[in-house]
């Protein structure tokens, strides 16, 4: 018996921590919806996935966080040891704000719609600029459709989604001044039924192409499409869905967070603590070749696009009211 | 905006196929309340109907075996549902307010483990509208009522045959009576155990299927929350119809109309805010259930488990 235990203790002494030099920072991701809905979330949690494997950074994440639970979610993390939280979506500003301060040995990781002013020093801020990538799908509706009337179907009135709007107003304008832009905010980034109603209404009104700009509820706009009797072209952001509905499908805006995501977490490792990283076309934002559209237009839109990723043509940002313009 | 706006035939049409999933979730609710079960897991077996329906479609290539799975799944929750509230009488809004949170865990935990995480959303063919002959070529109402897509004919179906069974049948009479006087039913050789868990059999089996109608007809996926409330809705309209299966459809036409005329409305009327036109359904359901409730009489046995020892 005593010898068992003399064993047992030699395991256990070489078994034990190797000190061979300090644990890999452990980093947590905080998303709003699920993984597996094929598109915001789950860019994020590859983004996440390619921390990992990319840095060794040793990671982990919950879904489905409503911003009331968020800073419960949060809090756990970092009392956990992890020395790393971020927050994938632009609804969690205030949280991140609240506790930075709190957690001074922590860094935090915020997404918005552009530069945060007086941010903690330990928040790195990943400002998203979607709306360049929707003017460019603007200029496609405008110079695709043939009814001369646009839809654009967002869910919550956030300020990257009303600037994305008004990008697309800004498109129409620019390209085809006599189309028409009919906006609808279903209430919901991720209710597929109220958004095929929503398209289903905006159809029935006119409208041969749509801007999508929901998440989950992009399947409901495109059975909307599938069940039009007319044809309807869509476009989506986020990630490439034309394998759902071919016929239908002209772009997509598609995102990679992982980029900016490996690139914030590799300073922070290296000691800087925090600092900007812009998201917008040509870095992190890509648009899939245009289709079902004349050679034409697609030829045109990705000119457009050039222009825009290299800041020639003028976007005007504006998050806080819609500016419908004839 | 012009009074047309309210009477736009696509409008009309939305509204007919929206309220599929109200209307067979209320004819379900419907036949267990009539026999004295209050069922409020409603909402979580619309949403595990959904997914059963989605994932065996997805996964068999079948939408025939999608509904039934649909039909299945809210058969096994009733059956729960029942042998708590009728075997062990248990409090029956207890035992529904549990099998709803474990219905929508479910659906979220089957769903992960037959699809996983992807990248692209994966999808069943949705029902195609079905043309009736003759009566589809009749002008606006052609288009609205005939022009569907074959869960609207069997949730009308559905409608007719339950309140034909309810009102015209021996089995319907024993089944209210189950309802309204326990006591008296079982005294006159009425089975009321066994009726009981028939009607929340059968009235699963149409809250299941209300669920499918959700992936088959609207979204081609399954999503979470994709009841949207819906099953909430339904136990209303139960209220709003009186406890009558037409009452109810009704009611639910109704909802769906105001449901669909929001985004109309959200299009041709930049003056009202977007929030108010969003609650605008719900804003009407709480109107008319107030005004609805009044002088409504719930089957006197209602929520009430049935102890035959104790009537001496």
């Amino acid at each position: 018996m005593r010898r068992l235990l003399w064993l047992l203790l030699a395991v256990l002494v070489v078994a034990g921590p190797s000190g061979a030099g300090p644990a890999r920072p452990r980093m947590a991701m905080i998303l709003p919806g699920v993984i597996q809905d094929a598109d915001f979330n789950a860019v994020g949690y590859q983004a996440l996935k390619e921390v990992q494997s990319t840095t060794g950074v040793q990671t982990g994440h919950s879904e489905q966080v409503a911003v009331a639970d968020a800073e419960r979610v949060a809090r756990e993390y970092l009392g956990a040891g992890y020395s790393i939280v971020a927050f994938h979506g632009g609804q969690y500003l205030t949280i991140v704000q609240k506790l930075a301060p709190l957690f001074p040995d922590a860094t935090f990781i915020m997404e918005s719609s552009g530069q945060i002013p007086n941010l903690p020093g330990n928040v790195w801020n990943i400002g998203r600029k979607f709306y360049e990538g929707f003017y460019v799908l603007g200029v496609l509706g405008a110079l695709a459709t043939r009814s001369n009337k646009i839809g654009y179907i967002a869910g919550i009135r956030l300020p990257d989604f009303v600037a994305s709007l008004n990008a697309v107003f800004q498109a129409v304008g620019k390209y085809n001044p006599r189309a028409e832009v009919l906006y609808t905010f279903v209430g919901d980034q991720n209710d597929p039924v109220k958004a095929r109603q929503a398209a289903e209404s905006q159809i029935a009104a006119g409208v041969d192409f749509i801007v999508i700009s929901v998440n989950l509820g992009t399947v409901g706009v495109i059975e909307a499409a599938r069940a039009a009797r007319r044809p309807v072209l869509l476009t989506t952001f986020y990630t490439d869905k034309s394998s759902y509905a071919p016929q239908h499908f002209t772009t997509s805006l598609v995102s990679n967070f992982g980029k900016p995501y490996v690139e914030v977490v590799r300073q922070i490792l290296a000691g800087r603590r925090s600092g900007y990283y812009e998201m917008r076309p040509g870095a992190g934002f890509g648009l899939t070749p245009p289709r079902n559209v004349p050679p034409e237009v697609s030829r045109r839109v990705q000119e457009v696009w050039r222009a825009v990723v290299l800041r020639q043509e003028r976007i005007e940002e504006v998050t806080d009211r819609i500016v419908e313009r004839r | 905006m012009s009074w047309e706006l309210f009477l736009d035939p696509s409008l009309l049409r939305l509204a007919v196929a929206m309220s599929v999933p109200l209307v067979l979730a209320s004819a379900g609710e419907l036949l267990m309340e009539r026999s004295g079960l209050l069922n409020v897991a409603i909402e979580g077996m619309v949403t595990l109907g959904a997914a059963a329906a989605f994932l065996a479609s997805f996964a068999a290539g079948s939408t025939g075996l999608g509904l039934l799975a649909a039909a299945l799944s809210g058969v096994v929750v009733a059956a729960v549902f029942a042998h708590y509230a009728v075997a062990w009488r248990q409090e029956q809004v207890t035992v529904g307010l549990t099998l709803y949170v474990l219905c929508l865990g479910l659906s979220s935990l089957l769903y992960r483990v037959v699809v996983g995480v992807r990248l692209t959303p994966p999808r069943v063919e949705t029902l195609q509208p079905v043309v009736l002959p003759v009566v589809g070529r009749l002008p606006v109402v052609g288009e609205v009522l005939f022009h569907q897509h074959a869960l609207v004919y069997l949730s009308a179906a559905v409608v007719a045959v339950v309140h034909l069974v309810l009102f015209r049948t021996s089995l319907g009479l024993r089944l209210r009576a189950a309802g309204e006087n326990p006591v008296a039913a079982d005294t006159v050789g009425v089975d009321v155990f066994r009726l009981r868990r028939a009607s929340a059999a059968a009235g699963g089996a149409l809250v299941g299927l209300a669920g499918a109608s959700l992936p088959f007809t609207l979204t081609g996926t399954f999503t979470e929350g994709i009841a949207g409330g819906r099953g909430w809705i339904a136990l209303m309209l139960v209220i709003f119809g009186r406890w009558t299966p037409v009452g109810a459809a009704a009611g639910a036409l109704l909802f769906a109309y105001v449901e669909a005329l929001q985004f109309k409305l959200a299009m041709v009327s930049r003056a009202v805010p977007p929030q108010f036109l969003q609650m605008l359904p719900y804003a009407f359901a709480v109107t008319v259930l107030v005004r609805a409730y009044r002088g409504a009489r719930a089957p006197e046995a209602l929520g009430k488990p049935y102890h035959r020892e104790a009537r001496a």
